[in-house]
């Protein structure tokens, strides 16, 4: 069975409350019991995220990932699938169908399902997105390949510094020193950049060919308008409201904006101007202090680079450390000349070895967090199917059929 | 490609080099003007074997010996067969011509009835129905199923797949890039060469994707689109995408495979997909955003030859998607196939409860055939066409009804009475029972119960009529049912009649008239009168009232007049004979025997048509 499927023996555990026989009494003691656990539970698996970046060298016990990596994405990932299963659960098992069409929920679940429709296209241009990034890898792995040759010649530089100025440019750093300066400011492979090497732009036919339409989402779709409309209308339930099923929808719906705002600023994404400001974490919230303080952190980075005027490519740390070490071999090679003296080759060895490490990590982790985030998208379609199957039938007392 | 062995004499290393610096593009304006691969065939061959030659001295040296300048020389080299690489592909990069993109398989009519054009939608508009509008309701009728039965018999998504490779570059220029990627791959740039390709193909792709009008929608876009705009984008994907897998995407494979294979393993499976990745996951994005899109019963259809012809294409995607790092793709489409089939059964399911929370509570006037006994029928009709898919898609039973829950709003059915049935079957047939139940409630709306039976009549009629003009749809319910359901019409006649005529004819009976003894024959001439006057009275107001009630059908309308005739016109006729010489004997007979047995024969022919009639009958006699 496709990935659709996957989650089926977690919910089959979790279906035993469906046969729970809810008192009217008990059933509000019940709930906020709930609401409690639910909380606690999404506290605990964000502050696991930090405790992996604090954990330092020495406690190699635990396994830290270092902040914004690939496999520190990958494990917010597989905090937002539990967060929304046990949502899900909360939601849906073990009660009345009807309480979804009612107030206060007969206004919640529309803007959940739209906040939904807006997560999988974000899902969507964050896949694309990592294409672009496993392109920038290709080209550093020709530059950590033939700067691994020895003896290390002015061939292999040139070739190197062709591919690192590629690299660069379509990461929308202009680097070059000199010569052709690449027009494109945002992800775009139709041409490797000019880079020293003056390669012939002027072969070019057409400047359509060069913008390939690299993004697969439609031309005025921007990443950060998304983030912004998903997090317009999210409001905390007062009162009354509090104690039901509003405050879990809440809940989940903070957790969704987070994790979609984390993707979009750690990958290359259509447009992300302002993304820093466009989502914000109520700070009073005390399941979310972790999510608080990791947002902070990420809107920091990206205030930072902003300010830079660099585009935001992404904060994925193995593209800030390409980025870097791009720009240093590219110096390195940009300057080259033979023979090398020892100590600067030994310097840019180093250099080497650690773009090739950070190329492989981006080789073993790049398809699985591709394959991770189809599986959200599966998640979000079929939460949103079960619950809209849920309220097509509200009102009959027979169980949805799906 | 020709090794510079064959008859071209040998070139000395350092002529060879300085060759390659000429062409060094960085070096010289002109070096950057001309191409080498445009020039003359002399001069390619020449720089080739300049290449080859800086190779071969460099492989007779050990790495340690190795000359720097060498290893510049060749990176200069590659530098430039990638440019030459690239011009090449640019050069003879153009879309594809008009009649490959026309599918060559083209004798599939797709379903052009639309179902969002039919009359009904779940809500109260039905009640600004005329009942006089129905007249052509069974001749509009035929019209509609005739068109849908010519193309019932092509509605199949499910053709032979036919895969057509075009060569999308001509040979000559295939022979160069081959012998330019032979030099980039054995001099290690293989990178480099997947890099340009890629990067040049995959613009080819787009352009000739916008000429096929795959648009780029996101899931958001597609939720926000009006149905009747999206059926017509699912119509253009459907042609699209047969084309791009068959013929876009097939060839592209062909071209990696002519200009890559034999030169180094898998690199045709990455060069393709390098090309094609990004395109095939927007193509398929679009089908996906359609199969999560909010159930409603009008986008069964679309759906359904969204999923079928689909489908069609899996094996055509299997072939040409068949490599390893392609499985994701097989693996999405899939998925998405799969996610069709489930939104197929949900809206089936989606379908059956509004019809059963249908609330329209307006009687319809004139008790004639409700939009919804329509919308239902026609609905189940198309769904008979698409029998075969729906089949296959349709594993389990109505999930309601066979509980005998005792819950009021659902009505019941045995599901044991309908033994060797399959689940679509049984749906078809749940489907009329709850049409039927929802039409039992409406009936009772009616104030008047001659016309509640009169409406359920009319409606159950429709049901059988319909099951019985659409040859799939009867099989699929059986004869059996379709007796039973005939049964329950004309009961409702007969509960009509029973309801509307046992008073009127009651006024024509033969007791109570005589009375023994005294001066009179025995008829009691007051009775007599008050008798004339009652029914006279009873008749009009019936004839004035049922004049504008309907029955659509012909031969139904004809059969409850006959029927009605028999009993009315031999009592009326019997009565008079008897009776009338009293009247006539009396004072203003003319306000007792208002009418001849031939002014009421005419006057039934009144009944049903849905028309007022003027206040006075005619009277023919006197």
């Amino acid at each position: 069975m496709p990935a659709t499927e996957y989650q089926g023996s977690f919910l089959s555990r979790i279906s035993i409350r469906r046969n729970q026989v809810v008192s009217m009494d008990g059933n509000h003691e019940q709930e906020l019991e709930e609401l409690e656990i639910f909380q606690k539970n999404i506290s605990e698996r964000f502050s696991d995220l930090i405790s992996d970046d604090s954990s330092s060298s020495s406690n190699s016990a635990s396994s830290s990932e270092p902040f914004l990596s690939i496999a520190w994405v990958r494990k917010l990932l597989d905090v937002f699938l539990c967060c929304e299963a046990e949502f899900k659960a909360v939601l849906i098992m073990g009660r009345d169908p009807s309480l979804i069409s009612k107030p206060p929920l007969d206004r919640l679940i529309p803007e959940l399902f739209d906040r939904a429709v807006k997560a999988l296209d974000i899902c969507n241009a964050v896949m694309h997105g990592i294409d672009s990034v496993r392109q920038c890898q290709k080209l550093a792995e020709i530059a950590a390949a033939s700067l691994e040759q020895r003896p290390l010649g002015e061939g292999q530089a040139r070739r190197a510094k062709k591919a690192l100025a590629g690299l660069l440019s379509a990461m929308g750093i202009d680097e070059t020193s000199g010569g052709h300066k690449s027009a494109e400011r945002s992800w775009s492979f139709g041409r490797r950049g000019g880079g020293g090497g003056g390669v012939s732009v002027t072969k070019d036919r057409g400047s359509g060919q060069s913008r390939a339409s690299t993004w697969g989402v439609p031309k005025n779709w921007s990443a950060a308008k998304q983030i912004q409309v998903m997090s317009a209308n999210l409001v905390a339930p007062r009162g009354a409201e509090a104690s039901g099923l509003a405050m879990p929808v809440y809940i989940m719906s903070i957790v969704t904006v987070f994790v979609m705002w984390a993707l979009v600023a750690a990958i290359p994404c259509q447009e992300k101007t302002g993304l820093a400001t466009h989502f914000q974490v109520p700070r009073q919230l005390g399941w979310a202090q972790s999510m608080v303080w990791l947002h902070e952190k990420i809107g920091e980075e990206l205030k930072k680079k902003e300010k830079k005027g660099a585009s935001p490519v992404g904060l994925l740390e193995e593209i800030q450390k390409m980025e870097k070490l791009g720009q240093s071999l590219l110096e390195f090679s940009d300057g080259f000349q033979y023979p090398v003296p020892e100590e600067k080759l030994d310097e840019a060895a180093a250099q080497v070895a650690d773009l090739t490490e950070t190329c492989r990590r981006m080789e073993d982790g790049l398809v699985p967090l591709q394959h991770q985030i189809r599986e959200v998208f599966h998640r979000i379609v079929r939460s949103r199917t079960e619950v809209l199957d849920v309220l097509d039938h509200a009102g009959k007392s027979s169980a949805p059929s799906v | 490609m020709s090794s510079p062995e064959d008859g071209a004499k040998a070139m000395p290393l350092e002529a060879a080099e300085k060759l390659i610096l000429q062409w060094d593009s960085t070096a010289s304006e002109d070096a950057r003007e001309k191409m080498i691969f445009e020039s003359e065939r002399v001069e390619i061959d020449r720089y080739l074997l300049a290449v080859d030659e800086v190779r071969r001295s460099m492989s007779g040296v050990s790495l340690s010996d190795e000359d720097p300048r060498a290893s510049s020389t060749i990176q200069i080299a590659m530098a430039r067969l990638e440019d030459e690489f690239r011009n090449i592909l640019i050069t003879h990069t153009s879309p594809l011509e008009a009649d490959s993109l026309a599918e060559s398989t083209h004798s599939i009519s797709e379903s052009t009835y639309s179902f969002s054009e039919s009359t009904h939608s779940f809500s109260e508009s039905s009640t600004h129905h005329h009942p006089s509008d129905d007249h052509d309701v069974y001749g509009g009728d035929e019209a509609e199923s005739s068109a849908r039965r010519s193309s019932s018999g092509s509605i199949n998504y499910r053709s032979t797949s036919s895969i057509r490779e075009i060569d999308l570059v001509p040979a000559e220029a295939i022979s160069d890039l081959r012998s330019i990627a032979d030099r980039m791959i054995s001099a290690g740039y293989m990178r480099e060469c997947v890099q340009v390709y890629g990067s040049v193909r995959k613009s080819a792709v787009d352009a000739n994707f916008r000429l096929l009008g795959v648009e780029k929608l996101s899931i958001g876009d597609v939720q926000r689109l009006e149905w009747d705009a999206l059926e017509a984008k699912i119509r253009r994907w459907i042609r699209a995408a047969r084309v791009c897998i068959r013929v876009l995407f097939a060839s592209e494979r062909r071209l990696c495979d002519q200009i890559f294979s034999g030169i180094e393993t898998a690199i045709e499976d990455a060069c393709f997909m390098e090309t094609i990745k990004g395109p095939a996951i927007q193509l398929f994005n679009f089908a996906e955003a359609i199969s999560i899109s909010r159930r409603s019963p009008e986008k069964l259809f679309k759906i359904l030859d969204l999923h079928d012809a689909l489908m069609d294409l899996m094996p055509d995607i299997d072939t040409v998607f068949q490599m390893k790092t392609a499985e994701s793709i097989r693996v999405q489409a899939a998925e998405i196939l799969s996610r069709l089939g489930e939104a197929a059964r949900g809206i089936l399911s989606e379908f059956e409860s509004a019809i059963l929370r249908e609330p329209s509570q307006v009687p319809v006037p004139g008790g004639t055939i409700h939009p919804l006994t329509r919308y239902v029928m026609n609905y189940i009709s198309l769904i008979s066409d698409y029998k075969q898919t729906m089949n296959d898609l349709i594993v389990s039973k109505p999930s309601t009804g066979s509980r005998y829950s005792g819950d009021p709003t659902i009505p019941d059915m045995e599901f044991s009475e309908f033994e060797g049935k399959t689940p679509l079957e049984l749906h078809v047939i749940w489907i009329t029972v709850i049409l039927q139940f929802n039409l039992d409630g409406k009936s009772k709306h009616y104030r008047d119960t001659s016309l509640a039976h009169l409406f359920l009549m009319n409606n159950v009629h429709y049901i059988v009529h319909k099951v019985k003009g659409s040859p799939e749809l009867r099989e699929m319910t059986g004869d059996d049912y379709l007796r039973k359901l005939t049964g329950k019409f004309r009961q409702a006649a007969m509960s009509y009649q029973r309801a509307t005529w046992v008073k009127v004819l009651y006024c024509l009976r033969d007791e109570g008239l005589h009375v023994s003894g005294g001066f009179s024959s025995g008829i009691s001439k007051s009775a007599l009168r008050e008798r004339f006057k009652t029914f006279n009275a009873m008749f009009e107001e019936v004839h004035r009232i049922q004049a504008t009630w309907l029955i659509p059908e012909n031969q139904l309308r004809e059969e409850l007049r006959i029927s009605i005739s028999e009993k009315l016109i031999p009592a009326y006729r019997s009565f008079l004979g008897r009776f009338r010489s009293h009247i006539e004997n009396g004072r203003h007979p003319e306000n007792y025997i208002k009418y001849t047995v031939e002014d009421l024969e005419t006057a039934v022919l009144d009944f049903f048509e849905g028309f007022p009639v003027s206040p006075h009958l005619r009277r023919r006699s006197q």
